[in-house]
């Protein structure tokens, strides 16, 4: 082996092929001969080249400034749309930042290549490239699908949504009548003692409350059906767990649709209370009377629509229960009191615990109940929410429904923090987690 | 009368029951009288029983006849609003008010006939709709099923540089609220001129699946290694040992994901409503949402007609959602 072949190869020592590369993708690897892969790159650079001057770099500056230009229907111009501009910004990032990506595995290629050409090696060729492509790189070719499908379809839109938080988009603010600005309104009318933080408050205590005691009510209703039917008495377990699971398999939206029918003003209920010779109950109406039936009812509907899921699960893991440990309580002379809290109890919540969390969350972010029970309404004292309302739905009603974009941003940004928070503190703690190598 | 063997403690727990019960009716009217006297006389009759039969056939009678008890009321709870639904699917008069309490009066086929053949003017295309949930639904479990099992499988068994900020940055992002990007999503599809087409809506429910890649991680995480090492060993490359050895392995992971993704456009109300804007592109559960009281019958013959399909696929394959969810359960 040569001198010259024991000297390292990196970025600043390297052959003027590799040069070639850094300057223009792709040139470096059709000058020591792959061809296609040259190309590939080549390819790139051109595509990447033309959306950036075309349209690439008006885009990234629209999104520092949010439009300049007001429309003047008397001159007939257009106005700038600040939401279109802030999206289209961030998604000329995310091509910029691909484009770098993709500039460093050129340069990286090109690197490789070369020490391949100094070793004596010879150059790959595209074929043995692509077989790598199914073989030691094969997580590089299943993933760039999900990995850009996730880019666009979750992680762009959620960009979107935190940046949108620290502008004065909505309200007023609309295209084309006004042009958007970078700013905290959004945070100011929140924390601020206006009708919006005062309705912030109000929402944020019920949507506590509510996601605790449907946690509560989900977990031990699941269980506790579990354990019934789990019992050694019953025959027919099957037929017993087919109407659960009856419930489990209608779609969600049909039940709680087919609730508010059943509670409704002229529904079935009401119509047995006032042939019982009462007045009607309005369950679900517009009205503080109905405030603490809605959220019964929210509840109840709630945990006949979740019970079975968590029923299943706990029958899963009941069935994993070392039987030796009832066994030896059984001689110990354990009451079933004792064998429940003991035993069964610890190692339901110990293997549950991950999702116990995403239950807590699910069920704080559980915008399908109230969405379907009650949408539409608006109380008195809130703003533009309903007293049942959870941060989920208020934050719809104010984005989808309203227009107040930023104020519904900065909520989710809210929702974020606060389960994001619990549900890092704990999945990070679990053995799961931390130790998942070790189970294989 | 022979001594009961019940603890004294349990005994007066049983007779104190039965008099606090027995004495609160006495100051409540109507319904709840009944409800309360019957309570202290079921009470009653236990205390009863104690003394007559003997304690080994007592403990199991009390026993027995409670358990099942809780079964039937649980039973019941879960099975009258799917059973009201489905009798109100087959009433003959169409609206709510009509109703005499839970039950129609009277019954016919009709309110099934006229689901698919008079569309009220335009307002309700039920075949249209069936189609188009079905045309959505189809796609997007194929490819969402194809894209969930490659990111689960590659994240459980690969080892490669970013695979750590991979797994923390959807763990952060699968805390944001749902669909708290809406307003994005119509904008973008908008740009990409998907607004009415039911594409749009494949390409969201297959695009974000991968999102939720943890359930399928944690079942590949529990077939052992040793499998892929000597696949390995006979210079198997590593797509051929996904698809030789991982997919016939992973057959249960495979049905509940795509059952699950399957469910998920099938019974989805929020993507379809913000994306699609004529009555002739909604999917069924846009449908069924926009009918009003007086439409009852019809939205109760729409929700057996789409609910039947998929409660039929979850008896069939009950066992591997459980398999699924306990999955999702133990690895989190």
């Amino acid at each position: 082996m040569s001198q010259a072949a024991e000297k390292k190869i990196d970025a600043l020592h390297c052959p003027w092929q590799v040069r070639c590369s850094m300057v223009i993708m792709g040139l470096g690897q059709m000058i020591y001969g792959q061809i296609v892969k040259g190309l590939f790159f080549l390819g790139v650079e051109c595509g990447m080249l033309y959306f950036f001057i075309t349209r690439g770099w008006k885009d990234i500056r629209g999104f520092f400034t949010l439009g300049t230009v007001l429309g003047d229907p008397w001159l007939g111009t257009q106005s700038d749309n600040s939401m279109e501009m802030l999206i289209l910004g961030i998604f000329a990032f995310i091509l910029l930042a691909f484009w770098i990506i993709l500039y460093l595995v050129n340069v990286h290629d090109a690197l490789s290549t070369a020490r391949d050409v100094r070793a004596g090696r010879p150059v790959r060729h595209i074929n043995s490239t692509l077989a790598s492509m199914t073989d030691e790189k094969f997580h590089i070719t299943a993933l760039s699908l999900p990995v850009v499908s996730v880019m666009i379809f979750s992680i762009l839109p959620i960009i979107f949504m935190i940046l949108l938080a620290f502008t004065n988009l909505g309200g007023d603010v609309m295209y084309p009548s006004k042009l958007a600005d970078w700013g905290f309104s959004a945070w100011e009318k929140i924390f601020s003692l206006g009708k919006v933080g005062d309705t912030f408050l109000k929402i944020l205590r019920w949507n506590i409350l509510w996601a605790v005691v449907a946690t509560l009510v989900n977990f031990f209703g699941g269980l506790s059906l579990a354990l019934l039917l789990n019992k050694k008495n019953v025959i027919g377990k099957k037929i017993w767990r087919a109407f659960p699971v009856l419930a489990y398999a209608v779609p969600g939206f049909i039940s709680m649709v087919g609730f508010k029918f059943m509670f409704s003003q002229s529904g079935p209920i009401n119509y047995l209370i006032k042939s019982a010779g009462h007045d009607p109950v309005f369950f679900l109406i517009n009205d503080p009377s109905a405030t603490w039936w809605a959220r019964g009812i929210g509840l109840f509907v709630n945990a006949w629509i979740s019970i079975p899921s968590i029923m299943l699960m706990a029958t899963g893991i009941l069935g994993n229960i070392n039987t030796d440990l009832y066994e030896a309580a059984d001689i110990d002379g354990a009451t079933g009191m004792q064998k429940f809290f003991r035993i069964t109890l610890p190692f339901v919540v110990f293997s549950i615990t991950p999702v116990l969390i995403s239950m807590f969350v699910g069920s704080f972010n559980n915008f399908g109940i109230f969405f379907f029970l009650r949408s539409g309404i608006t109380s008195k004292d809130y703003f533009l929410a309903s007293d049942t309302d959870l941060l989920i739905n208020w934050l719809y009603g104010l984005s989808v429904d309203n227009n107040y974009y930023s104020v519904g941003a900065a909520i989710s940004l809210i929702i974020f923090l606060i389960t994001g928070g619990i549900s890092l503190a704990v999945y990070v703690r679990t053995a799961a987690y931390k130790q998942e190598d070790t189970y294989q | 009368m022979k001594k009961s063997h019940l603890s004294p403690g349990r005994l007066s727990l049983l007779m104190g029951g039965a008099a606090v019960f027995a004495a609160g009716g006495f100051f409540v009217q109507g319904v709840w009288r009944a409800v309360l006297w019957g309570i202290g006389a079921w009470l009653l009759l236990w205390v009863l029983l104690s003394f007559l039969l003997a304690p080994r056939t007592f403990s199991r009678a009390f026993d027995d006849v409670h358990t099942y008890l809780a079964l039937i009321i649980v039973s019941a709870i879960f099975v009258f609003p799917c059973l009201w639904l489905i009798l109100a699917s087959l009433s003959k008069s169409g609206s709510l008010y009509d109703f005499k309490g839970f039950f129609p009066s009277e019954y016919s086929l009709d309110t099934f006939k006229k689901l698919f053949t008079d569309d009220a003017g335009g307002q309700y295309p039920y075949k249209t709709w069936f189609f188009n949930t079905l045309y959505v639904s189809v796609c997007s479990c194929i490819l969402g099923t194809v894209l969930v099992i490659l990111t689960g499988y590659v994240m459980s068994r690969f080892r490669f540089k970013g695979r750590n900020a991979v797994k923390q940055t959807t763990l952060v992002l699968g805390m944001f609220p749902g669909f708290m990007g809406m307003t994005a999503i119509y904008i973008i599809m908008n740009q990409l001129g998907l607004v009415n087409r039911l594409e749009a809506l494949i390409f969201l429910y297959a695009g974000t699946a991968p999102m939720g890649y943890l359930v399928q991680k944690g079942y590949f995480d529990s077939i052992p290694n040793a499998m892929f090492e000597a696949a390995r060993i006979d210079g198997a490359t590593n797509l051929k040992i996904f698809t030789r050895i991982t997919l016939p392995l992973s057959k249960p992971m495979i049905v509940y994901t795509a059952l699950m993704q399957f469910a998920w456009p099938w019974s989805d109300v929020l993507l379809p409503k913000l994306l699609l804007k004529n009555r002739t592109t909604w999917t069924v559960a846009v449908g069924l949402f926009s009918m009003g009281e007086t439409e009852f019958a019809r939205f109760a013959a729409g929700s057996v007609f789409i609910a039947v399909p998929i409660v039929i696929l979850y008896f069939c394959l009950v066992k591997y959602i459980v398999g699924g969810l306990t999955a999702g359960a133990v690895k989190g």
